[in-house]
């Protein structure tokens, strides 16, 4: 019996879910008419044409009504919606609702189609004559994105995951019997901490633009092959791969850093297999745009751009399909689990590479060649040469990647490399030595042919000039200590910045069109310096040294302590700095922990001091934490900070030093120890000493009426504990019905101090003292770790960036001129 | 020969290179008892036992952890991980150790979690912790 549910807003849902089916049916419409409007060879008929054209910006707008369905239902909380309950929370702020948008797997398709949607209009409106066919490789993959948001069940078969799936029809429960169950869903799930960045809210959608933009390349070519355009898609098609190329790269370092901001693995990489698959089609694609560019001016390397640009989108694919289907669930840490759509994500990979595979094959005997060899002192040569070496590179990427992919179709059971990072590390940088070195004196060489003496001398030159800043470099970065592969890699980044940054000069002084390449080269060769220096001599200065050691054999294997326990204002000393835990601060749900980082001279003088505040976002329904790091940036080094551990939070740090008493209260304490005090007395404890100043008469108690004959006697007490001093007043009650005792906590010195006997007589007085012991007092255990020139990593990244559109604009000048 | 087939046999070659030093690198999985039996790194899938202790105190050391695992055969093995204890380790479901046996413990340099997520009860999350520095 269908139950008549309370309170659902079913229309938004209901509404999302017919612009899902429009936005696929519109897709399947348009591709036809694409198609047949590609084949009509007459062309006097328009009426393909326009149809497919209606049906491609229907598409687009249902998409947009898809994304404005779901934000609607985000932004007013519906949590009926499984999407809603399951990534947000009332307490989320609204641009964070906007990064829970693309939280899950569906708003990662939506935003994909959307951007695919946008590239196809403006294709639609600047593509000319190549418009027809190119429109219906998107519209074919306008298709196949839809099928994975549709969410249908057809023949018994669930297609694709709708984002507007119900929470009571994703999830079984017997709460669902109920017709009101939505008053006990008060609140939705939230987001996982690690999210709650706001590089989260710009990294995926450029991502996405990355990926999405793949698929511009990928139509030119396949139209190319089919229209028997073979040359000219090639021209066509190379300002869309470089800004392909600068977003993609763009959005995978704005992971990395985000990873480096607010994740604790220590580190902005760290060849995860979803880092991995992001940067397949990376390499594949530059790679293609250099042969690209040698087809343009000499006619050589067409078979390999066509490769590689075909290649680039079918990996798109490939990564899509290692990240959403579960299969790296056994060594990746990020990977999505399956929704169920692991054979849909195949068959979308198949189709993609079947194209890639027929085309090029029936068109084989067709492809321009160029009849004779390539000179060995010609820049296409060598091009080409740096092209294959990076499809290479990402052939170890994709090898290494794919080993629970190899298990799974062989029936093998391989584990992973025990030491990947090692792996990867030495077998990239090997392949980013050969690339950077030929990204350097492939300059001095020019198309065709190229006078070999004078080459040489140039090459040559600036060879030794780099050796020679090279050697410097490594010394003063301790690069030295490291493997010979990483000094070669400095090597020749450092050679290919020296060489660019001599054809920027030259493009200065007249030859403006290759600035482009020369800055995106100088780019690459700094984010390479950076990134050695940062992951190579990254420093953990947090190295325990002290802590007791468990197992003597265990320590002698270069197992690095990199974990430290330091109390609450008991300063530690780690690598140059004195670093103190002084005190937490909470903005639900964060807890920060206030970290003094001093730089003490000979003299015991503060240098310099800052202070990071990493934080841990506590689960009280799940137990358990997380953590974030805070880093202190340097020009040349960074400072990273995270908390590991800790044993106790003030969840109000005003609300300390509050008169608890009670049995159980002292049990957080060492047994007390009584003082007999006169006025002027000191009382020695463990961390530092109590002076007693005084008494004095209190006429009012917190929540006690004091009536008459009764009074209250308060101790005046300085405490000085590790250079600081607390003040506490410690109260003792006569009323009528007896005497009570009010005793003072100061959290910070792990003390409780109490009033326990007033001899008027003597002046004397008795203060108990109880004092936290060692272990009950607060700590945390935190990690640091310095990455120098780190800056170089992320710079690089920017001037690459740069060059990249730089590139752009002169590609697409060179487009309307000719 | 021409110059585009000697470049070919190289390509050849790193390609060959690749495949093979990724397949000679290549660790396994095994149950402790094989373990026991080898002194390289290998990985060992298996559960958290939540009967026994898991030993954590920081101000003893803080980068001692230890913990008993019983792997897919059911033979059972403490673990010893230099590092803090992973956060929500209690819950993991499902845990990928990486590192080797000494004597009769198994010294893992990775942890490797499966834990229901921590937001919903339908998904799987998993995280990795590592000893290992950023080893270059």
């Amino acid at each position: 019996m269908a139950i008549d549910y309370k309170g659902e807003h079913l229309f938004p849902g209901h509404l999302g879910q017919i612009f899902v089916v429009l936005s696929f049916g519109a897709a399947l419409l348009s591709l036809i008419s694409y198609y047949y409007a590609t084949t009509d060879k007459t062309g006097s008929d328009k009426s393909w044409h326009k149809l497919a054209r209606i049906a491609f910006f229907i598409n687009s707008a249902s998409i947009i009504g898809v994304g404005s369905c779901l934000f609607y239902i985000l932004y007013n909380h519906y949590f009926e919606y499984h999407y809603a309950w399951n990534y947000t929370s009332r307490s989320l702020p609204v641009y964070y609702l906007v990064s829970g948008f693309w939280n899950g797997q569906e708003g990662g398709f939506l935003l994909w189609t959307f951007w695919q949607a946008v590239l196809g209009n403006i294709l639609i409106w600047k593509a000319k004559s190549w418009e027809r066919p190119v429109m219906t490789v998107i519209a074919l993959s306008q298709v196949i994105l839809a099928t994975m948001i549709l969410g249908i069940d057809i023949f018994g078969q669930r297609i694709g995951s709708s984002p507007f799936l119900l929470l009571r029809n994703a999830m079984e429960a017997p709460i669902f019997q109920s017709p009101d169950y939505l008053s006990f869903i008060k609140d939705g799930q939230g987001m996982n901490p690690s999210l709650q960045n706001y590089w989260m809210v710009i990294h995926p959608p450029t991502l996405f633009l990355g990926l999405a933009s793949m698929v511009v390349p990928f139509a030119y070519a396949i139209a190319g092959l089919w229209q028997r355009k073979y040359k000219e898609w090639i021209t066509q098609a190379i300002p869309y791969a470089l800004f392909a190329g600068m977003v993609l790269g763009t959005g995978i370092i704005m992971g990395s850093f985000w990873a480096y901001e607010s994740l604790n693995f220590g580190g902005f990489w760290a060849w995860d297999p979803i880092e991995n698959a992001s940067v397949f089609p990376w390499l594949t694609l530059v790679g293609a745009l250099h042969v690209m560019i040698v087809y343009k001016n000499t006619g050589h390397s067409y078979i390999m751009a066509t490769f590689l640009v075909l290649i680039s989108f079918v990996l798109v694919w490939y990564s899509s399909f290692l990240a959403r289907s579960g299969i790296l669930g056994d060594t990746s840490v990020h990977a999505f689990t399956d929704l169920g759509m692991f054979w849909h994500l195949v068959i979308g990979i198949l189709i993609f590479l079947i194209l890639s595979i027929y085309l090029p094959v029936i068109r084989w005997k067709e492809l321009p060649r160029s009849t004779k060899d390539e000179d060995t002192y010609s820049r296409e040569f060598w091009m080409f040469v740096g092209s294959v070496f990076l499809a290479l590179s990402c052939l170890q990427l994709v090898v290494v990647t794919s080993v629970p992919v190899w298990n799974a179709i062989f029936g093998t059971k391989i584990a992973p490399p025990s030491n990947q990072v090692a792996l990867y590390n030495v077998f990239q940088s090997a392949f980013a030595i050969l690339v950077t070195t030929l990204a350097g004196f492939t300059q001095f060489l020019k198309y065709k042919k190229t006078d070999r003496a004078k080459f040489l001398a140039q090459a040559i030159t600036y060879l030794i000039v780099a050796i020679l800043v090279a050697v410097i470099v490594i010394y003063f970065t301790g690069i030295y200590r490291l493997k010979v592969v990483f000094m070669l890699l400095m090597l020749g980044a450092v050679y290919s910045v020296f060489v660019n940054g001599k054809v920027l000069v030259d493009a200065f002084k007249g030859k403006f069109k290759l600035a482009g390449s020369a800055v995106a080269h100088i780019g690459f060769g700094l984010l390479m310096v950076g990134a050695l220096i940062a992951a190579g001599t990254s420093k953990v200065i947090s190295e325990n040294t002290t802590g007791e050691q468990f197992s003597p054999d265990f320590a002698k294997e270069s197992n690095p302590k990199e974990n430290v326990i330091v109390y609450r204002n008991e300063p530690v000393k780690m690598g140059p700095y004195t670093v103190s835990y002084v005190g937490d601060s909470v903005s639900a749900p964060d807890h920060f922990f206030k970290i003094l980082y001093q730089r003490l001279d000979n003299a015991g003088k503060v240098q310099e001091q800052f202070m990071l505040k990493p934080k841990a976002q506590v689960n009280k329904q799940m137990g358990g934490f997380a953590a974030s790091p805070d880093t202190k940036h340097y020009l040349f080094h960074d400072l990273y900070t995270h908390i590991t551990m800790f044993n106790a939070l003030t969840p109000d740090e005003n609300s300390q030093g509050d008169e608890k008493h009670g049995e159980d209260d002292d049990k957080n304490y060492d047994p007390p120890i009584p003082h007999q005090v006169k006025v002027g007395d000191t009382i020695r404890y463990r961390d530092g000493y109590i002076v007693f100043k005084g008494l004095g008469l209190d006429n009012k108690v917190a929540n006690l009426q004091l009536g008459k004959n009764e009074a209250a006697v308060g101790a005046d007490l300085e405490v000085v504990s590790h250079g600081k001093t607390y003040a506490a007043r410690p109260l003792y009650v006569m009323k009528s019905n007896g005497v009570f005792g009010f005793p003072k906590k100061i959290d910070e010195a792990g003390l409780k101090l109490a009033l326990t006997k007033i001899t008027p007589a003597t002046k004397q007085a008795e203060i108990t003292v109880y004092q936290q012991p060692e272990g009950k007092r607060k700590f945390i255990v935190m990690r640091a770790i310095e990455f120098p020139y780190i800056n170089f990593f992320w710079s690089g990244t920017i001037i690459m960036v740069i060059g990249f559109l730089m590139s752009i604009f002169r590609r697409n000048k060179e487009l309307k001129t000719s | 020969m021409k110059k585009s087939s000697i470049f070919g046999i190289v390509v050849i070659a790193v390609a060959i290179a690749v495949i093979i030093s990724t397949y000679a690198s290549s660790s396994t999985y095994a149950s402790f008892r094989e373990a026991k039996q080898t002194n390289s790194e290998l990985h060992v899938i298996g559960h958290l036992d939540k009967q026994k202790e898991l030993y954590y105190d920081a101000t003893k050391d803080a980068n001692y952890f230890s913990f008993y695992v019983k792997d897919d055969k059911g033979d059972e093995c403490k673990v010893v991980f230099t590092g803090t204890k992973p956060e929500d380790f209690e819950r993991s479901q499902q845990i990928v150790l990486t590192g080797k046996m000494v004597n009769d413990e198994f010294h893992a340099s990775k942890i490797l979690m499966k834990c229901p997520s921590k937001y919903t009860q339908d998904k799987l999350e998993t995280t990795e912790v590592s000893a290992k520095k950023a080893d270059i």
